[in-house]
């Protein structure tokens, strides 16, 4: 495959909290075309699933046989037949291509227990963030409710909690997480806010977010640094609550292009020193290669938060934070609510991001986007998609700067015109290409191979060096 | 400061009093009597968090006649007062806590002096929670704490006191974590050294 017309991309699950649905920009702005990540980086792996539509079925028939094939070499002795397992699923997952090679990973290793175990009281718990019916909704739309025979319940950051004593200090989860006698860490690798994590001990990230309560989170993300912060999920993990509890962990493994595979363990840190040697190198290198955009317009147009729509298999809030390398923990902060008062920083210190047209995406609620219109002209198609804003307590002066235009294509053309560019972006939950204008391709295309080279010679060993695995 | 432009309100013959809109409520707006819900219109700070959360699906936000602005000024409470409060929980004076209305420390400090005993409290007079409602929690508590506020967590489950901050971490601990890069960040977001562990003599 080479560069094509824009490839329509994996079907989102809609949600009552987003706006009606949109057609894609891939089907309607005919000028638009999909660059096959192999293009600009030839070793990238193929990958065993993506999430597309017409192929969907196969992958995940792939997926199961990878989860399966991951399981068979898992400790399961920790499970008795008298036990009550509780699957933890974080919902991110389920924005990662569609959400359904999540969901088959996390059926496959109900089935898998059973068979292996005897065990028959597995219980899904779905962490959830953006709203108290968005569990029900993922539920229903997944089949999880059939598959684990109603044994299903949503959980979220204001639920009641349960106090947990760690070497750092008390911290609280959430109780409903933790209500069986063992749990099953079902986890995705995604980097996602490698602005945040760092890429520091990222597997456990769940333990001080998805599964905790919101005073845990906030003291995550507000009184610790980027980097110091990744101390928190550990002394979680490392709690004899979640110790006595814990039994295995399975993670979905993805690059850039989409899944790879599915890694099995009872020790999450071995999974996590697989996984981040090979981010480093594959979302490394697409990180480096964002870092090259001089200038471009993003445009939203997936099923989530706009922070998290994938384009390229990397998250839009990479490209709003690339003015510095993610990875480098040299760099004491890349963004962050506990700011440096010699060097504070924002999210949207991006000045190659000329623009955002937000054609379909989740409004804030729950997501602050608050300083990003001040730097960042951000155009909303749709009056309807607009009010959604406008209701969003989260971000109370978004649009008092945004502007509503009534077309994509207005809201491209006045975003390129004030942003002095032709390059678009575009950020539909796309894995394996990127979908962008052809000058945006062409500038890629010319400067992957000194990105990657730079990634191989310099800063891969730099970051590997920097995270004891060098 | 907040600028709160919508109010919640509910149905209120299928209410089954359960409660959860009060337990959610970040600013203390919403009291159960007799089973039902008592909105207090001048403390809803608009999150919407109640109506997300009612399971009868009966709770809506409507706009306000007139919007309401919560904020505690400069010239309420004395300046000093609030440098100390700050240096005290460790806390840089210029950060937006709340990242969702951009309340400052400084102004969460303001109202903690004012006369703030709660995290309620604290919500109702800046706003902070209207939004996320998630992120600016474990700074307001810990300005709390510092304060000597009482930080015996509230019936059901409101929140939960948890202060814990980058500039209390042992020396065990460092040790037990040699590579989180505690020191390190110490010295980015305390230059001067001026933060240290909050003191727990007032608690």
């Amino acid at each position: 495959m080479s560069i094509q017309a824009a490839l329509k991309p994996p079907a989102f699950m809609h949600s009552e909290y987003g706006p009606p649905l949109q057609p894609h920009v891939s089907e309607t702005l005919g000028s638009l075309i999909s660059v096959p990540l192999t293009d600009f980086f030839p070793d990238f792996a193929a990958p065993i699933a993506t999430g597309a539509a017409d192929r969907l079925e196969a992958e995940l028939e792939r997926v199961r046989a990878e989860t399966r094939a991951s399981l068979a070499k898992v400790d399961m002795s920790k499970i008795t037949v008298d036990d009550t397992v509780n699957i933890l699923a974080s919902e991110h997952g389920f924005g990662l291509m569609g959400g359904w090679p999540y969901a088959e990973m996390i059926k496959t290793i109900r089935e898998v227990v059973i068979e292996r175990t005897c065990c028959r009281k597995i219980n899904l718990r779905l962490a959830i963030y953006r709203g108290f019916r968005e569990a029900d909704e993922v539920a229903e739309h997944f089949g999880f409710n059939e598959a684990f025979e109603g044994r299903v319940k949503g959980l979220g950051p204001f639920d009641q909690g349960v106090e947990v004593q760690t070497a750092i200090g008390p911290m609280y989860l959430i109780k409903r997480a933790f209500d069986g006698t063992k749990f099953i860490h079902a986890y995705y690798d995604d980097p996602r806010e490698m602005y945040f994590n760092r890429l520091l001990y990222k597997s456990f990230k769940s333990f001080c977010m998805s599964y905790a309560r919101y005073e845990t989170r906030s003291v995550y993300h507000s009184m610790f640094g980027n980097r110091s912060g990744s101390i928190i999920p550990r002394a979680l993990f490392d709690s004899d609550f979640i110790q006595s509890r814990y039994t295995f962990s399975s993670v979905l493994c993805t690059t850039p292009m989409g899944v790879t595979g599915v890694d099995a363990t009872t020790d999450l840190y071995a999974i996590d020193r697989r996984i981040t040697r090979s981010h480093l190198s594959t979302y490394g290198r697409m990180q480096r290669l964002f870092a090259e955009i001089k200038d471009c317009v993003a445009i939203w147009d997936g099923g989530r938060w706009g922070y998290y729509l994938h384009g390229g298999g990397l998250i839009f809030g990479t490209l709003l934070t690339n003015h510095s390398d993610a990875f480098d923990l040299d760099q004491p902060v890349v963004a962050g609510f506990m700011q440096s008062p010699t060097a504070p920083v924002n999210f949207s210190r991006n000045k190659n991001l000329r623009g955002v047209v937000v054609n379909q995406a989740w409004v804030g609620a729950g997501i602050p986007y608050v300083t990003m219109p001040f730097t960042t002209p951000m155009y909303i198609v749709g009056e309807e998609q607009a009010q959604l804003w406008r209701d969003d307590p989260t971000n109370p002066m978004l649009m008092d700067r945004a502007k509503v235009v009534d077309t994509l294509e207005q809201g491209i053309a006045m975003a390129c015109e004030k942003g002095e560019t032709d390059k678009l972006l575009v950020f539909d939950g796309s894995y394996g290409h990127l979908t962008c204008s052809r000058s945006l391709a062409d500038h890629l295309l010319a400067r992957a191979p000194g990105v990657d080279r730079q990634v191989r010679e310099t800063l891969l060993p730099k970051w590997l060096a920097q995270r004891g695995l060098g | 400061m907040a600028v709160i432009k919508l109010v919640a309100d509910y149905e209120v013959e299928p209410c089954i009093g359960c409660k959860l809109c009060d337990i959610v409520c970040p600013s203390g707006a919403i009291r159960m009597e007799e089973r039902k819900p008592q909105i207090d219109d001048a403390l809803c700070i608009g999150c919407g968090r109640c109506v997300d959360r009612c399971p009868e699906d009966i709770m809506w936000m409507k706009e306000r006649d007139d919007k309401l602005i919560v904020t505690v000024t400069a010239d309420e409470v004395p300046g000093e007062a609030v440098d100390a409060l700050l240096l005290k929980a460790g806390i840089d004076p210029a950060i937006s806590v709340c990242v969702c209305t951009l309340t400052s420390a400084s102004e969460i400090a303001r109202s903690v002096i004012k006369g703030a005993t709660t995290l309620e409290e604290v919500c109702a007079m800046t706003g902070m929670r209207s939004g996320c409602g998630i992120y600016c929690v474990a700074p307001a508590l810990r300005l709390l704490e510092a304060a000597g506020r009482d930080m015996t967590p509230p019936g059901q489950h409101r929140w939960y006191p948890s202060t814990l901050s980058l500039y209390d971490l042992s020396d065990e601990v460092r040790a037990k974590y040699p590579d989180a890069f505690i020191d390190e960040d110490r010295a980015v977001f305390d230059p001067d050294h001026k933060y240290g562990p909050l003191p727990k003599e007032n608690v």
